[in-house]
């Protein structure tokens, strides 16, 4: 009876995994069917309540000022691709100065205490004073031109950057620096190949902020006064209550914004690998 | 505060010898911890000393001293007959749950004491003979995640003996196995010492462990951390799981072990 129960289990075939992916419905019907529903409930508003199109305009009206700006040539002063590229190499700039000078000085923060003591508590009451209302000052310090667009998207970018590697150099696992201290290793040894990747992952979570708050940074100061970008598309819309020009140049800084996440997040997940997998 | 009488004591021929060692950590409420109090040791070349004793009886303070990672109130430690004055490249740490940095692979994580604090290529031992050695050979490529406790282990081994140092610390290097694991590594590290003829420091809180393994078994109290007992183990090598515990040497340490130890109160 059991030796017959037992020759059953091994001739039995090995139950087929399930499979590990979400279904298709899950991943991609039901994302789509969100945005069906927001645009009937649009149109609806619209076409059926009234909405005045200087308040809402139609979807339809929307759709055709975005592809006004996208379906021309990309040197035309009438297309979104030229005060895009503006604001994308401010951005970028002033992103690589800020994360640059956050990363550079949470770490000097984290190795030595002194400096610890001397800079934190201000970076920390920095940190809560809302950014954006210093813009003004540094247009006045800057100018209008590419200048206060940088310093602004530094600004922003520097923060985060500063306190996320000062955190996560810190929360480094002291026996990891005991081995280091152990093979008579170098400060700069156990920052480099303990401390530094250690903190990636916190590193990372700074980036992702850092890159939205810079390009957010550019068009702040663009609004504030500006030759091109499309903050200066925004206000020039603005002006004449173009509404549904408003709406387009919203779309695309929208999807400028999912596509630096996307990035960012696709970066840390081949440069971290080992964070995500059982290792505590 | 140096005694002066301790520079005769020890042997000549001592790898390491710790005389009159106290450590004294300050409390949160204004008094004092004796980790360690006057603990003498001598350990001669290709000992294998096993150190037992109750949680917070010093014994990896001791241990860490002898690595170079804290430092000693009073007393003298001396090295291959030089004082202990930080890490020192004659000596390997094992760590407790083997301490490997997730983000290199086993190799880089073997080959790592040999590209840091200044000692370039100089290594007696190569990694790839130490990994083949442990049985790691084809894991060399792989991150920690991707292998056991155990394996996890064996490659903080190879790399404590990256250096091929004279003195290998170990501090409960096996804890967090499983019994049948354990007793293989143990088994491995016997072989190890054989082969390599290092001297070793374990510090373990498995009796068996530790006469499986010693020439001597050190039994140390808490509070103060002191040496109760340093025991010989007279058992002939190599030693074999089944056929230790049917040693009477085996049965008479392990019963007079876990005698000084119920005196403390505290006995795994």
């Amino acid at each position: 009876m059991s030796m017959a129960a037992a020759t059953d289990i091994k001739s039995r075939p090995l139950i087929a995994p399930k499979p590990l992916k979400r279904s298709w419905l899950e991943s991609r019907l039901l994302p789509l069917l969100g945005v069906i529903i927001l645009i009937s409930a649009w149109s609806l508003a619209v076409h059926r309540l009234h909405v005045p199109p200087y308040i809402l305009p139609a979807p339809e009206a929307a759709a055709k000022a975005l592809w006004s700006g996208i379906a021309v040539s990309p040197f035309s002063p009438l297309g979104y691709y030229l005060p895009l590229w503006s604001t994308l190499k401010n951005a970028a700039i002033g992103f690589l100065i800020g994360s640059g000078l956050g990363l550079f000085l949470g770490s000097l923060m984290a190795e030595s205490r002194i400096f610890e003591k001397l800079f934190m508590p201000y970076a920390f009451a920095l940190q809560s004073l809302p950014k954006v209302a210093i813009a003004p000052l540094i247009v006045i310090w800057f100018g209008f031109g590419d200048g206060s667009k940088v310093a602004i998207s530094a600004l922003l970018a520097f923060f985060p950057m500063l306190i996320n590697s000062f955190t996560g150099l810190r929360s480094v696992d002291p026996e990891k620096v005991d081995l280091m201290r152990s093979l008579s290793a170098s400060r700069f040894e156990t920052y480099r190949i303990v401390k530094l990747p250690h903190a990636a992952p916190f590193i990372f979570a700074g980036i992702d902020m850092a890159v939205v708050y810079a390009f957010l940074g550019t068009i702040v100061a663009e609004f504030l006064g500006a030759q091109q970008g499309m903050g200066v598309v925004i206000t020039k819309a603005q002006a004449v209550t173009d509404v549904a020009g408003v709406f387009a140049a919203l779309f695309i800084l929208g999807f400028v914004g999912i596509l630096l996440h996307a990035t960012v997040q696709k970066i840390d997940r081949k440069m971290v690998h080992w964070n995500r997998r059982g290792q505590k | 505060m140096i005694h002066p009488s301790i520079g005769q004591r020890g042997s000549a021929e001592a790898l390491i010898a710790v005389q009159t060692l106290s450590k004294v950590y300050p409390t949160v409420n204004g008094g004092y911890v004796h980790a360690l109090d006057n603990v003498d040791i001598d350990i001669g070349e290709g000992e294998f000393v096993s150190i037992v004793g109750p949680s917070g009886c010093g014994k990896s303070t001791l241990l860490r001293i002898i690595a170079g990672l804290d430092v000693h109130d009073e007393g003298r430690l001396i090295l291959a007959g030089r004082d202990i004055a930080g890490p020192s490249p004659d000596v390997g740490v094992v760590f407790q749950a083997a301490n490997l940095l997730p983000w290199l692979t086993v190799r880089e994580n073997v080959r790592l004491p040999l590209r840091v604090g200044g000692k370039k290529k100089q290594s007696g031992t190569s990694v790839d003979d130490l990994l083949a050695m442990t049985g790691l050979g084809e894991f060399g490529e792989r991150y920690p995640y991707e292998l056991s406790g155990g394996m996890q282990q064996r490659a903080g081994i190879c790399r404590a003996l990256a250096r091929n140092p004279r003195i290998l610390l170990m501090d409960e290097p096996f804890g967090a196995l499983d019994a049948l694991t354990r007793e293989r590594m143990n088994l491995e590290l016997q072989n190890i010492w054989q082969t390599h003829k290092k001297t070793v420091i374990l510090i373990t809180h498995s009796i068996s462990e530790a006469l499986f393994l010693g020439n001597r078994v050190i039994v140390m109290s808490a509070r103060p951390g002191r040496i109760i007992a340093d025991l010989k183990v007279d058992i002939p090598r190599p030693r074999s799981l089944d056929s230790i515990i049917l040693h009477p040497e085996y049965a008479r340490l392990s019963s007079e072990i876990r005698g000084l130890l119920n005196a403390q109160g505290e006995v795994e």
